[in-house]
């Protein structure tokens, strides 16, 4: 008996972004990550082409984040104070694939570091890895304004990733990243039709539709990771169906909110029930990642250097590369 | 415990003074006076439309964020939140008057001519409900003895050619019979009147006055009443006349007048305050063309569901709970004067039927008016009002609904929106610099934007790029006419030098947000009726697009911001006030009148408030023109060129 073939075929892909530029292409990076690609639902590669595996991006600020939980000090306590160690720790023996600077500091609330500050911190990174670059504004409009022209001419040529342009605020960064050559994050608040808006408002003004990369903001496993979740994976069918404006990449960023969750902070002390203070973070990054690969996702922020070996290894699996 | 005070309250410029009771507001006082103030809440405190100066005295009033500093320092306070505590003198300023209570009339009722297209088109034969009819009978002799009523009705069977059963007489008509059949040397006028399968006599009179039958058509909006009066023995218009309607002191959408109606026990009150609105536009037209009130032998009346049973003195709660039952949708013809309308006191008043409780007579008069019972190909009609109601069909089926659309092209809800009355901004144009033309109604000194000015105006800043795709906004353009009051910024139309008020005419973002929002509701939902029916866009042939934007509309500019969708212009008609022109249909026409009973039960209502795709539909249509830009190609080629 004949068994009919279920296998899908989508009629669009995820468009291909490239971050990073090597000297041949104006910039100073030894390697540099493309991803998206994908003309089928992730890992399900009988369908279609999976395009590129999707990458780990680890967190690195230009400011010590306070009251890190004891299992993510243990890791950073030595390189906190200086974001070139902390990339380099992070791309040398983490094995980032790429670097997200998260530039806080700039933050009015936060310490409301200079231009200057955060320009040097840009360069001292690019200096200290050879890996692409993200850098991510503090969120904070009219401060993100001022520094990020700035920072974007300062790493000019790097073809790095900058964000965020949201609906709200998309003129500055948008012109800037055209102008410096860079890829641009567009963020919307879990919302399909505002995603999509910004990237609309941002290709108006001549942004090329592949080197965006959209950010639908993320929720940790317990927090929200539905929404999250089924927010994604609409994109990810929209795309493979054909809709070009959700045709993007997708980036989330797992390591600051599953390290929110109270379950990752809590010390034995506090919650001696919930098994080992040690691993539970780890367990709850790492599945808020593995969860949301499934969902279509590109670029996956992280934080601890174990969540990140084992988001690895899963993703080598599904990907059959092992 | 001390007997309340009363105060009195002079109001200018009306110079109008009333007594009323301390601790009662401002607008309270302004009500029992019976002086018009703007208040889109009715009287909640939330919408800032009813500023009144104080000239004298104090008041009780809570600190507002509703009254900027310069005008508090100018006296401006809210009326509806000022507590009287002594006596008053209130000065109530121009934009919260309501002035000049006439409105432009739309063109199609101005010009007899383009009525009679209008009617010609629709093909509806010459019948009113009510005729004269000219009888003139054998006197009864011992041979022919039959009675006086039996004779009159043997008359009328030949002249009518119906059966003599289906004709009946009221026992006042009986009493009078005898004595004007024979004052009339048994040559009489009577006046018959259709009530479904029945032709009731209502009239009798000596001689001849058939050339004397009049009747009215109107129109009760929820915003303004339009009445007209017509020549029965044709289908002339003779006149129309039309007043806002008095029950926006109750709240200017009908869901805050039903609450006000039941929570203050006043249904009958708003029932007098209508009547008396169709009253006076009446009087008005009569006076104007010297017919005797008695010569009106039929009124034929249309209105959302809500106002019908506010006219009826019907109980509207229900309309407003779920599952949304109106008491009635189909009423049966009675005489006018049962509830206070002044005709010939033996004379029909004909309701046209509803749907449901979001669609009423309104939208099946219009159907009827644009004859969507006879299109052979699919046919989109809307109507928008408060509510955006769209009907979908063909000479075959026929599904509605309505989208809470909200009142923003009807001028609420928009800091200087008004309705299309006279000083109305109907046209706007924006230059590439940013400079704006525009024409009013009545080409007097602008007041305020009605809806196609505010359509004309949302398209034109996207076009010039003084808004993005969102609405927002764009700061980095080199105006002065875009600056920053308090946190919000606005674009100013037309400078206060020009202007028919004391201020600016601006758009303020918040206005854009709820033109967008209520044009988003109804692309929503009208995509969605369209979907729910197996349909797509290219299935619709004609789109006919009323309501009262104003006399003039860009559909142009409608399709440009994503209000209709994107389709040839060609096949977009713009048709003004068509629950009028059904009205007036019904009147002069038993056929049409028929037509619209066969209209309302044969529309299938569909319930978008229920429906789950709807929220998602009317998200992605809240951007300009829409989310997904492949259902707006030209719109997309327009904007990028």
């Amino acid at each position: 008996m004949q068994i009919a073939s279920i296998e899908e075929k989508w009629a669009g892909a995820v468009k291909e972004v490239t971050i990073g530029a090597t000297k041949e292409s104006g910039g100073t990076r030894e390697s540099v990550v493309t991803v998206g690609g994908a003309r089928c639902i992730p890992f399900m590669d009988f369908d279609g082409d999976q395009g590129n595996r999707p990458v780990i991006a680890m967190d690195v600020y230009d400011l010590p984040p306070e009251n890190l939980p004891e299992p993510l000090l243990k890791h950073y306590k030595d390189v906190m104070n200086d974001p070139a160690s902390w990339a380099k720790k992070c791309a040398e023996e983490y094995g980032a694939d790429l670097i997200c600077l998260k530039l806080d500091g700039i933050h009015p609330d936060k310490g409301n570091r200079s231009s200057n500050d955060a320009i040097k911190t840009v360069k001292s990174i690019l200096e200290a890895v050879s890996i692409p670059l993200i850098i991510w504004g503090c969120e904070n409009d009219e401060r993100d304004n001022e520094v990020m022209p700035k920072v974007s001419q300062a790493a000019a040529g790097e073809k790095c990733l900058l964000g965020v342009a949201t609906q709200e605020n998309y003129k500055t960064i948008t012109a800037v990243c055209l102008a410096d050559g860079h890829n641009l994050i567009t963020q919307a608040p879990v919302d399909i039709n505002i995603g999509k808006q910004v990237n609309i408002l941002v290709t108006d003004l001549g942004f090329p539709l592949d080197r965006i990369v959209m950010f639908q903001t993320t929720g940790a496993l317990g927090y929200g990771i539905e929404y999250c979740y089924s927010i994604h994976e609409r994109g990810r069918v929209a795309a493979l169906s054909g809709d070009g404006q959700m045709s993007t990449p997708v980036i989330c960023d797992v390591g600051h909110e599953a390290w929110r969750a109270k379950e990752a902070k809590a010390t034995d002390e506090e919650a001696p029930q919930w098994g080992s203070f040690a691993e539970r973070g780890i367990m709850w990054e790492t599945i808020t990642a593995t969860t949301l690969l499934q969902s279509g996702v590109d670029i996956i922020r992280m934080y601890h250097p174990k969540a990140v070996s084992i988001v690895k290894d899963h993703i080598d699996q599904l990907a059959m590369k092992v | 415990m001390s007997e309340n005070k009363t105060h009195k309250i002079h109001f200018l410029p009306h110079d109008i003074y009333v007594d009323i009771e301390e601790g009662n507001t401002v607008l309270d006082a302004a009500h029992s006076a019976n002086i018009y103030i703007n208040s889109i809440c009715g009287g909640d405190g939330i919408c800032g439309k009813c500023k009144v100066v104080l000239s004298k005295g104090k008041v009780d009033a809570p600190p507002t964020t509703l009254i900027s500093s310069e005008e508090s320092e100018n006296d401006y306070i809210l009326a509806c939140e000022a507590k009287i505590i002594e006596d008053l003198q209130i000065l109530v300023p121009k934009e919260t008057r309501l002035e000049g209570k006439k409105i432009l009339l739309d063109q199609h009722e101005q010009h007899s001519l383009t009525w009679a297209a209008v009617l010609d088109k629709s093909h509806f034969t010459h019948n009113p409900l009510t005729k004269k009819l000219f009888l003139t009978m054998e006197a009864p002799t011992m041979d022919d003895n039959i009675a006086d009523h039996e004779r009159l009705c043997q008359a009328i069977m030949m002249d009518q050619g119906v059966e003599l059963n289906v004709i009946q007489t009221d026992i006042s008509i009986l009493k009078k019979l005898p004595g004007i059949m024979r004052q009339g040397n048994w040559s009489v006028t009577v006046t018959v009147a259709h009530r479904g399968p029945v032709l009731e006599v209502v009239e009798i009179e000596t001689g001849d006055t058939t050339q004397n039958n009049y009747g009215i058509a109107i129109d009760i909006g929820t915003t303004t009443v339009v009445t007209c009066l017509m020549e029965l023995t044709s289908s002339k218009v003779i006149d129309s006349e039309a007043v806002y309607n008095s029950q926006m002191k109750f709240g200017e959408d009908y869901i805050q007048r039903i609450i006000y109606a039941i929570q203050n026990d006043f249904l009958n009150e708003m029932q007098k305050t209508i009547v008396s609105d169709i009253n006076k536009t009446i009087h008005t037209l009569v006076k104007r063309h010297e017919i005797d009130l008695n010569n009106i032998t039929s009124v034929v009346c249309a209105g959302n569901t809500a106002m019908i049973h506010f006219l009826l003195c019907l109980d509207p709660e229900n309309i407003r709970k779920e599952p949304y039952i109106p008491t009635a949708n189909f009423v049966s013809p009675f005489r006018a004067t049962q509830i206070g309308i002044d005709i010939n006191p033996r004379c029909i008043l004909y309701a046209l039927p509803s749907v449901s409780a979001y669609v009423g007579a309104d939208i099946t008069s219009g159907a009827a008016a644009i004859r969507l019972d006879k299109e052979e190909l699919n046919c989109l009609f809307i109507d928008i009002g408060t509510n955006g109601e769209i009907v979908l069909g063909n000479k075959d089926w026929m599904v509605c609904c309505s989208a809470s659309a909200g009142p923003a092209f009807e001028g609420s809800g928009v800091r200087h929106g008004m309705r299309a009355a006279k000083g109305a901004v109907e046209i706007i144009h924006i230059t590439r610099d940013y400079e704006v033309s525009y024409s009013t109604i009545g080409n007097v000194k602008p007041k305020g934007i009605c809806g196609s000015g505010l359509l004309d105006c949302i398209a034109e800043m996207l076009r010039c790029g003084i808004v993005d795709r969102s609405g927002n906004f764009q700061q980095d353009i080199k105006s002065e006419r875009l600056r920053k009051k308090g946190d919000e910024y606005e674009f100013v139309l037309i400078e206060k030098e020009k202007s028919g008020i004391e201020t600016d005419i601006v758009i303020t973002q918040a206005d854009i947000s709820n033109l967008v929002r209520s044009k988003g509701a109804i692309y929503a939902a009208l995509s969605i009726l369209i979907e729910s029916m197996g349909l797509s866009i290219n299935d619709v042939s004609l789109l006919y697009l009323a309501g009262g934007f104003g006399n003039y509309l860009n559909v142009r500019n409608a399709i440009t911001i994503g209000m209709l969708p994107d389709m040839p212009t060609s096949r977009i008609k713009f048709v003004g006030n068509t629950s009028l022109i059904g009205a007036k249909m019904a009147l002069i026409s038993k056929e049409a009148f028929e037509t619209v009973h066969n209209i309302a039960s044969q529309m299938t209502y569909f319930d978008l408030m229920g429906n789950p795709k709807y929220m998602e539909a009317f998200m992605s249509a809240n951007f300009l023109p829409h989310t997904n830009l492949s259902e707006f190609p030209s719109v997309v080629e327009e904007l990028s060129s």
